[in-house]
């Protein structure tokens, strides 16, 4: 829940904004650090319980052992590590045991396993820092500064996720017109909950027929229709999270990265997932594909990349098989967009064809959320029926 | 209307651009941006009991 509760406006929200704004610039980090820390408490509480909430100490201990990476020190590669264990443990440890004793219960189960909140966000940016820094790319900041950026409250549990090196200018600047920031940031929060409320609960009523059971029974000319309203309601529920938080980050004066840049409607794949959770793709293209080689290398490496990228893409969505089939699927058709568009040359700009590749791409990816919003048995049985009935 | 003036008027409504189209400025582009107001208020007030989680939340 969290940006549709009255206690996330009423108790964090405004009087921390007020607070900050009107707050010395040395003392505004700490005002972030107070209401971030008491935000993550309430909600990992009402979450996770005593278990949810004690995981502010992983920011604490994130936030101590940050002031030991040094550009090309080793403690940056702990820092690194560290956050891949954190999210691995809490994440992917009953989903990598039981794998390992497929078919078998398995003795490594962590039977009272929960997800800590926002603990895949929050680790991409604990690693992103500990990258930068041993890169050179960022300074080190202050304590405060650190803290405040890893407890910044409004992008804490599903981002968009930031750079500390855009974060530190924002929270150092003389803060913005008041009426203006407050204006355009109601707006948009206004705007956030509208897609929630009006658009993405609303298609709640025809997404829940996407099981097993209304699929084998259902008239299958609706079976596209579901999954369409599926593909909406997906974009209308983030890129209306996403709202919400880059209004709230507004209230503050403080400008966070955009998420979401007309995604529907792209011409091709490529473009799509350069206006989809733009956060995420950056991230992934910097620490995971530049990494890889990224585009530098020979052909077949490429493909390799861009799968491997998108199957860690579809892993970070969630733990589960189907996110994997989800991840492979968008990463065949990146690949397959770079063998057409090599096979031939660049594409036409004749309204014809740009219209057609709209068309197919925004196919495709809604295709593709059959393997996002279903178990992979329950996928098998929507195509299935599709097409051979 | 072209389509870029419309993305841009929508954009500025919606709160996520600053810059006001030309369209949009002026004591007409004020009442506009009031009735987005209301008709967001209005929605959310209409539709806010049947609320569930966010997607991306358990993420």
């Amino acid at each position: 829940m969290i940006f549709n509760t009255l206690s996330y406006y009423f108790c964090f929200l405004i009087p921390a904004a007020i607070a900050f704004r009107l707050a010395t610039v040395r003392v505004r980090p700490w005002i972030i650090v107070l209401f971030g820390s008491a935000f993550f408490l309430h909600f990992a509480y009402g979450m996770a319980g005593v278990g949810g909430a004690l995981c502010l100490l992983i920011f604490l201990w994130e936030s101590l052992t940050s002031r030991l990476y040094r550009p090309g020190s080793r403690w940056c590669l702990l820092g690194l590590t560290q956050s891949l264990l954190f999210l691995g443990l809490f994440k992917y440890w009953n989903f990598f045991t039981g794998l390992l004793f497929f078919h078998q219960s398995n003795p490594l189960r962590w039977q009272g396993a929960f997800l800590p909140l926002g603990i895949s966000f929050f680790t991409f940016e604990f690693y992103h820092y500990a990258w930068d820094r041993r890169a050179g790319k960022t300074e080190a900041g202050r304590l405060s500064e650190y803290l405040s950026f890893i407890l910044f409250f409004p992008t804490m549990v599903a981002g968009p996720i930031k750079r500390y090196q855009d974060f530190l200018p924002k929270l150092r600047a003389t803060l913005g017109d008041w009426n203006q920031d407050w204006e355009r940031g109601a707006t948009r929060i206004l705007c956030g909950l509208v897609k929630k409320f009006a658009v993405a609960d609303l298609l709640t009523a025809w997404t829940d027929h996407l099981n097993a059971h209304d699929l084998l029974t259902a008239d299958r000319r609706m079976l596209p229709v579901w999954l369409l309203a599926y593909g909406i309601k997906i974009y209308a529920d983030f890129s209306g999270y996403s709202d919400i938080a880059i209004g709230s980050a507004r209230l503050f004066g403080i400008r966070v990265p955009e998420n979401f840049d007309w995604p529907y409607g792209r011409r091709n794949i490529q473009r799509f997932w350069q206006c989809w959770h733009i956060s995420l793709t950056r991230w992934l293209i910097d620490y995971v594909y530049i990494p890889l080689g990224g585009s530098r290398v020979a052909r077949p490496r490429i493909y390799a990349n861009l799968i491997a990228v998108m199957l860690i893409s579809g892993l970070w969505h969630g733990a589960g098989v189907h996110f994997l089939a989800w991840g492979l699927w968008h990463g065949l058709l990146l690949a397959g967009q770079r063998l057409w568009r090599q096979w031939r040359g660049e594409p036409s700009t004749a309204p014809v064809p740009v219209f057609s590749s709209r068309v197919l791409t925004f196919v495709l990816v809604n295709a593709g959320w059959a393997f996002f919003c279903m178990d992979l048995p329950t996928a098998q049985i929507f195509f299935r029926r599709l097409f051979v009935g | 209307m072209k389509l870029e003036t419309l993305r841009s008027s929508l954009e500025f409504l919606a709160g996520s651009r600053d810059e006001a189209p030309t369209l949009l400025t002026g004591r007409y582009g004020a009442a506009l941006r009031c009735c987005v107001w209301i008709a967001a208020i209005a929605l959310i007030y209409a539709f806010c009991g049947q609320s569930s989680k966010f997607i991306y939340i358990d993420f």
